[in-house]
């Protein structure tokens, strides 16, 4: 069977890594970031490490869990590795919500970082 | 009151054009696309301009209207524009469906064109 793209091994390790660290410890998600990285959360743009780490520890919930739904990867004219996910989360006692996230990841320096992250909850959508 | 950052014109202007053309005639897309561009319509890829247009022409219904609940737009690093929709569609007379949908824009000789195209349907959220 052949293997997966490059691309595709890439996205898909980042992601898979992305999710743990954010459900067991998110504060070191920091790593992931440079200065140059956006992000942009529920429609609120964070501009640099330091910013983004500070919206990400303090989202307001105890416990949370991912559940990724669909994945798909895709690279890009400038060799980057574009990611979109579609899944769903469990926060504390909530109920479940749907949510997609986009991931765009860098090459620097042999490292994959993201730098730019854009993520909404699937509030409006029929399913 | 400030104008929109530049990024935030060009994705939406891109994003306006591509629901206005591809609901009145699809087929018209071909503009927008390159030989290096990928899409990734759920989950299948396609790659190249004509590959892509024959995908989307031939999609099975006659009518389409899509309707965008929240867009969001970043500047990349290298100089390319990310833009990531959530909306609703309804094709013919199918009940009304969520989608999401991300677009990666270049400027090449003076023309933003979607090198990368990502579609999935909101099948699997909660709303």
């Amino acid at each position: 069977m052949a293997e997966k793209p490059i691309w595709e091994q890439i996205g898909a390790g980042f992601v898979q890594h992305y999710y743990q660290q954010f459900d067991s410890n998110r504060v070191l998600l920091a790593d992931l970031y440079t200065e140059a990285s956006c992000l942009t959360w529920e429609g609120l743009g964070f501009q640099g490490k330091n910013a983004i780490m500070e919206k990400l520890t303090n989202l307001p919930f105890q416990k949370i869990q991912h559940s990724i739904t669909a994945q798909d990867h895709q690279p890009t004219p400038d060799s980057c590795v574009i990611s979109m996910v579609v899944g769903q989360l469990k926060v504390d006692d909530d109920p479940v919500m749907g949510f997609h996230q986009l991931f765009l990841l860098k090459n620097i320096d042999n490292k994959w970082i993201c730098s730019n992250d854009m993520f909404r909850l699937a509030l409006h959508n029929f399913g | 009151m400030g104008d929109k950052p530049i990024w935030e014109q060009i994705g939406s202007s891109f994003v306006q054009h591509y629901y206005q053309l591809f609901d009145t005639d699809r087929t018209q897309l071909g503009a927008i696309y390159i030989d290096a561009s990928c899409l990734t319509w759920e989950g299948q890829q396609f790659q190249g301009k004509a590959a892509i247009v024959e995908k989307l022409s031939s999609l099975p219904f006659q009518k389409i209207a899509h309707s965008i609940t929240a867009q969001d737009h970043q500047p990349t690093p290298d100089s390319c524009i990310l833009s990531m929709v959530v909306g609703q569609l309804k094709a013919d007379d199918d009940p009304i469906m969520g989608f999401h949908q991300m677009f990666l824009l270049k400027n090449i000789n003076d023309a933003w064109v979607c090198t990368n195209d990502m579609f999935r349907l909101a099948l699997h959220n909660f709303g």
